[in-house]
């Protein structure tokens, strides 16, 4: 009889120097697209994210362009990405990111809410401007924290200051209100 | 489905160039910064390392700030872009650096500086640069420590009342760990 030994990596961090996405690599200042405004953790890989996104929070939609996220270094296309619909809608990006020997298996995800805009001109998703009810990428967060919430999961907030205003392509800017969502997942896929 | 407002870019710019009153998308005019009372306000001028102030943005709805935008960026179908240099200003009661005390890897690694006189920071590589001066932060988004610390050379006030390169007024009492009042 032969046993398989699965151990974590070796001891070390997760990387949240990366606060951005990237429409390209190497991922500068000037590359930059999006906020990383969540992480998942425990059992945060990305493929247990994409599914407990899907299930929690009923995001099923894959469609969307593909961004890429820093770690330790590198610059990394995207893993996954679940939407809630074609139009107007809430999406977002997901990449595993490094085992941390406190937090588990990790995953950086950027969330928003996009709307799609046709006129005057077809311009494609933009996400909400800031408003009343925070930017677009708050309301992604903000509703990734209540559907995961809702289900049991542990959730805690982190402030990173990445603030930073990205203009879209109806003219209007968005920004996080620097607030990052931690999610703890479970072992257990759907 | 939202319906683009016609040419909101351009609508924007005569705006800021005119003096025209703020609108409902959250955008003020530079009179309208200039007149604002809320905190004390800081920019970098109508231009700072070649680039023209091109937006002021007002957000009020928990995250509490102006900003000066300098500079374009081409935005995408799906893909937004970041302008060159921004100037977000916070109340300090909202946003200062006692925020970042939790430090890596959950929090942003800072390195701490003095700037204009001010006990400021610099995080992301030195990308962005935080300073604090009376009940204000002042966050520059510039790209690189070097185009940080130029941006933050220009900064003057928007009421005119200090001027650029002079030192900025020492943080409020209790403005460094948040404990100043709104």
């Amino acid at each position: 009889m032969s046993l398989l030994l699965v151990a974590p990596p070796a001891p070390a961090h997760f990387d949240g120097s990366g606060r951005y996405t990237h429409v390209a690599c190497p991922g500068t200042a000037a590359t930059r697209s999006d906020p990383v405004n969540v992480v998942f953790g425990t059992w945060g890989t990305w493929g247990r994210a994409e599914s407990q996104v899907e299930t929690h929070v009923g995001w099923t939609a894959t469609s969307g362009s593909t961004q890429h996220f820093l770690d330790h270094g590198g610059c990394f296309a995207q893993h996954a990405q679940r939407a809630s619909g074609e139009g107007s809608r809430f999406h977002v990006r997901i990449r595993g990111q490094h085992w941390d020997s406190g937090f588990g298996w990790t995953a950086a995800a950027g969330a928003h809410h996009e709307d799609l805009v046709l006129f005057p001109f077809p311009c494609g998703h933009a996400v909400d401007a800031n408003g009343p009810g925070g930017s677009g990428f708050d309301q992604g967060r903000d509703e990734l924290e209540a559907r995961f919430r809702a289900a049991g999961h542990e959730t805690s907030r982190a402030w990173w200051g990445n603030t930073q205003s990205f203009k879209q392509c109806d003219g209007d800017y968005a920004a996080s209100d620097g607030w990052t969502l931690f999610v703890r997942l479970h072992q257990v896929n759907h | 489905m939202r319906i683009l407002a016609p040419f909101a870019l351009l609508a924007s710019v005569v705006a800021l160039a005119a003096g025209d009153g703020g609108g409902p998308d959250g955008r003020l005019s530079l009179e309208e910064a200039r007149s604002f009372t809320g905190f004390p306000l800081f920019y970098a001028g109508q231009e700072v390392d070649g680039l023209p102030l091109t937006a002021i943005l007002r957000r009020d709805d928990g995250a509490d700030y102006v900003s000066f935008v300098y500079g374009d960026c081409e935005a995408t179908d799906d893909a937004g872009c970041a302008p060159p240099v921004e100037v977000q200003v916070w109340a300090a009661c909202r946003r200062h650096l006692g925020l970042y005390e939790r430090g890596p890897p959950f929090g942003p690694a800072v390195e701490r500086a003095a700037v204009r006189g001010v006990p400021a920071a610099f995080l992301d590589d030195g990308a962005r640069l935080e300073l604090q001066t009376g009940r204000s932060t002042v966050v520059v988004f510039a790209g690189a420590r070097g185009r940080a610390l130029r941006i933050a050379a220009a900064l003057r006030s928007a009421d005119g009342s200090i001027p650029a390169g002079a030192a900025l007024p020492v943080p409020d009492q209790g403005a460094l760990e948040g404990s100043a009042p709104c």
